[in-house]
């Protein structure tokens, strides 16, 4: 196997690990830096894929007080108030940064200054945007940076698990597979961080980049760290419908369609928002994916299982005229957007749960650091629109300022749990050891299940099944193996060692999801419809036990800068332009 | 609660590259459906028939820019090429981009398109800092409109792949990064847009390129890169008698 050393070890190439490198470097420029990444550098990750934009309090009118309140009323008073903070205040700095030095360029205002639209759940117009292709604009100019600088690029390397320091000390590194060559390499580092991301591929119509499978989360749980609020999986409601055999299925068809004035319609053809809301299809991300979802359990459904959306009312030619890259998207597809209908489904989004992380980044065990969407506690119950960006740029600048600061107080290069890598290996072997099976059905059971007992709507009979599903679906995938031969780019291996992360942490979201028997946020309960008493709000801690099963505790929120019935800011937040969390 | 949209009963029979430099086109028959894409074609293969194929992509909507293949002698992504759009008579013949080093099967190794993006000085040369508000600029003035024209490149490489300039002369900068070159130079916030232009003009440069227009006919986001080069070439010919940049 080969092994080599580093300073600064980053697993993935997002907005957090992109920004971790250049900050780490920033500060030592002699730092020996390693990104390892699962695709192509700042090719994969999701922060490439944000639409919408940036959230931050820059215009004078607006506050970081006000940002915050949104933030925490958005987050049901679940979020973990300093580190929200944080990302308010950080989310300042970030965007000058990304304009002044990075040279991102957000759309502007006729008389030169900056443009902030209106996003939902929010009290003030202040999402920073690239039109509505925001995330390739700020990775494509952090991207030119990394490559400007000497970082060792691991590109389509996959991390398999974090590896602790045979003295116990604290981590020593990761073990990689270079998918390129099928070889294992462990790379040693001083400091390493988590910037893998999370993306709840797990449910049948899913919106992440397709590398994503939650191993960072998982690679984290088997160390031993604890995860928080892992039941808050949010759903974006218009998810593109084009069958199962496609890709296109479950990515985003955005939300401006909506607030635009676009129409939902059921497989009869009527307009149902307002019998579930009073602002229709303006509702709230999370209100319109419940009502979608209802009207597809009441089997009032589109030819493929889904609601329609409609735009040509507004004028065929207007919508293409503001939506250009919808339209295109949806004509690429062989979709009418403009002047027909396109068939939408609910569509898993993005995981506010994840480890549980300090403010400087750091985690329960030296040497290791987590930044991004692998981390809980920023988001609470909703992530709003608009602070997904804000989360990984922000946290990803300042764990590269955190390793270098940990690496300058002679962090040493720890010796390796020898044990721990054979484990791993084995781990990562398994599938070769096996009769080859039918990969594709098993992941599209374990779709099908989260979907329909872990998904939008829950009851605990239904997560009871959904747990016992995945007891079986864990057993059956190890009974399921694939041929051994070309390991090269066999993205076939990976396929298994993806599904072995995405039922771990499904395992995590349906233990939290069966705790929390109230409903706040992205998380309902049919059986406990209300949130009931703020004061007493307490999150979800997940850890797992040698056998890997989830172990939880309901931890009471310390509400450290504003209590519920207590705001900073004088008048409501989260509304309007809108009344709640997007 | 759903349903697959099912086939039309037609198949396709497809070629895909195997191999690495060295290899050869295997046939696969493979289920027609209504709503495919040709990363759809090259999966279903994946997962069907050939579990070691080797292929790349991520984001699934043409914003990565990691999945182009040349289909039927063209590159394109193939995440948002439909198949009714490019298998006339229901074959599809899929291999790896031109002009870059093979991997395996269908992927390429990217390394040498971003090198060259570096090389013609493709990255920002910051004025201010984190520290200080931002600039004010007007989205109407001619430097903005010829940088915005440009700006939302997805680097796939299939100008890169297309350009046949690229594929005769293995020091050409290629499209897209000439394409980021002309963003800068236009980026009146950018602080070494001479050296960019240096940068993009030198040997190598915008000066290599023939004007063929297959980056134009290609460019899977409707960027005309062909114009931007024009443009560095005639700025740097400005510049070159002692002219200064606007």
């Amino acid at each position: 196997m080969e092994e080599f050393d580093t300073d600064i070890l980053i697993l993935g190439a997002g907005g957090a690990g992109l920004f971790a490198a250049l900050h780490a470097l920033q500060a030592d420029p002699d730092l020996d830096v390693t990104v390892a990444v699962k695709g192509l550098l700042g090719k994969c990750g999701c922060t490439r894929m944000v639409q919408g934009g940036y959230n931050v309090a820059l215009d004078p009118r607006d506050s970081l007080e006000r940002h915050f309140m949104d933030t925490i009323v958005g987050g049901k008073w679940l979020p973990r108030q300093d580190l929200a903070w944080r990302l308010i205040e950080g989310a300042v700095e970030r965007v000058r940064e990304l304009e002044n030095e990075l040279g991102c360029f957000f759309d502007r205002n006729p008389d030169g200054s900056l443009h902030q639209k209106a996003f939902a759940g929010q009290s003030f117009d202040r999402t920073v945007h690239k039109g509505d292709l925001t995330g390739i604009e700020i990775i494509n100019r952090l991207m030119e940076q990394v490559w400007a600088r000497g970082i060792r690029k691991l590109e389509e390397h996959r991390a398999v698990a974090l590896i602790p320091a045979a003295d116990g000390s604290g981590l020593a590194g990761a073990l990689l597979i270079d998918m390129r060559t099928g070889g294992y390499r462990m790379v040693r580092a001083k400091a390493t961080l988590l910037a893998t991301g999370g993306g709840p591929t797990m449910y049948l119509y899913h919106t992440p980049s397709g590398d994503k499978s939650c191993d960072g989360m998982a690679m984290a749980m088997r160390l031993g760290l604890p995860v928080r609020d892992m039941e808050m999986v949010q759903f974006h409601p218009t998810g593109l419908l084009a069958g199962l055999d496609t890709r296109m299925t479950g990515t985003v068809l955005e939300e401006g369609l909506r607030g635009a004035g676009g129409y939902l319609l059921n497989g009869d053809g009527r307009r149902f928002m307002a019998d579930y809301d009073r602002a229709g299809e303006r509702a709230t991300r999370d209100v319109v994916s419940r009502s979608i979802y209802a009207e597809m359990r009441a089997g009032r459904t589109t030819p493929m299982g889904g609601a329609w959306i409609e735009m040509k009312h507004l004028g065929p030619e207007s919508v293409a005229k503001r939506f250009p890259g919808m339209v295109k998207r949806c004509a690429d597809c062989g979709f009418d957007l403009a002047g027909g209908r396109v068939e939408v489904v609910p569509t898993a989004h993005y995981m506010m749960g994840g480890v549980e992380f300090e403010i400087d980044t750091t985690t329960a065990i030296p040497g290791l650091f987590a930044a991004g969407e692998d981390c809980g506690g920023v988001h609470g119950a909703n992530r709003l629109g608009g602070n997904g960006v804000a989360n990984s740029t922000v946290f990803g600048g300042i764990a590269g300022d955190s390793m270098a600061r940990f690496v300058a107080r002679n962090a040493p290069l720890r010796d390796p749990d020898r044990a721990a890598i054979d484990a791993a290996v084995a781990r990562a072997e398994t599938p070769f050891a096996l009769a080859q099976g039918d990969l594709g059905d098993l992941r599209d059971r374990l779709w099908h299940l989260m979907w329909d007992e872990v998904g939008i709507l829950r009851t605990a009979d239904g997560l009871k099944r959904g747990l016992a599903g995945l007891a079986d679906l864990r057993a059956e995938l190890h009974r399921t193996g694939l041929a051994d031969g070309d390991r090269a780019f066999n993205l076939t291996w990976h396929d298994w060692l993806n599904l072995e992360s995405q039922i771990t942490v499904s395992e995590v979201i349906a233990t939290a999801a069966l705790a929390r028997e109230d409903s706040r946020g992205a998380h309902f309960r049919e059986d406990f419809p209300e949130t009931g008493d703020l004061d007493t709000t307490a999150f979800t801690r997940i850890t797992l036990d040698a056998t890997e099963r989830p172990q939880l505790s309901m931890v009471p929120v310390d509400f450290t800068i504003v209590k519920p019935g207590e705001s900073l800011i004088d008048d409501e937040a989260g509304a309007p332009p809108a009344s709640a969390a997007g | 609660m759903t349903t697959a949209t099912d086939s039309e009963g037609g198949t396709l029979a497809v070629e895909i590259w195997r191999g690495k430099d060295a290899g050869q086109f295997e046939t696969y028959t493979v289920p027609q459906r209504a709503n495919q894409t040709v990363l759809d074609v090259v999966t279903w293969i994946q997962r069907h028939a050939e579990p070691a194929l080797a292929y790349r992509f991520a984001c699934r909507v043409g914003v990565c820019g990691s999945c182009a293949m040349t289909v039927n002698g063209k590159p394109r992504w193939t995440c948002r090429t439909h198949v009714s759009k490019v298998a006339g008579e229901g074959a599809l013949r899929i291999e790896p981009l031109r002009n870059l080093p093979r991997l395996k099967d269908l992927a390429v190794d990217m390394t040498p398109f971003f090198e060259k993006w570096q090389r013609a000085q493709g990255r920002f040369t910051p004025t201010r800092t984190r520290n200080d508000p931002l600039t004010t600029v007007s989205p109407q003035s001619a430097g903005r409109k010829a940088a915005d024209a440009g700006i939302e490149c997805i680097n796939c490489a299939v100008c890169y792949s297309a350009c046949d300039v690229v594929g005769w002369d293995d020091g050409y900068l290629g499209p897209a990064a000439l394409n980021r070159a002309w963003t800068l130079v236009n980026d009146e916030r950018d602080g070494d847009r001479a050296g960019v232009l240096k940068a993009a003009s030198s040997g190598g440069g915008c000066h290599s390129c023939h004007t063929h227009g297959s980056c134009v006919e290609h460019c899977p986001v409707g960027i005309n890169p062909t114009a931007g080069i024009a443009g560095l070439k005639r700025w740097s010919i400005v510049e070159l008698l002692g002219g200064k940049l606007p």
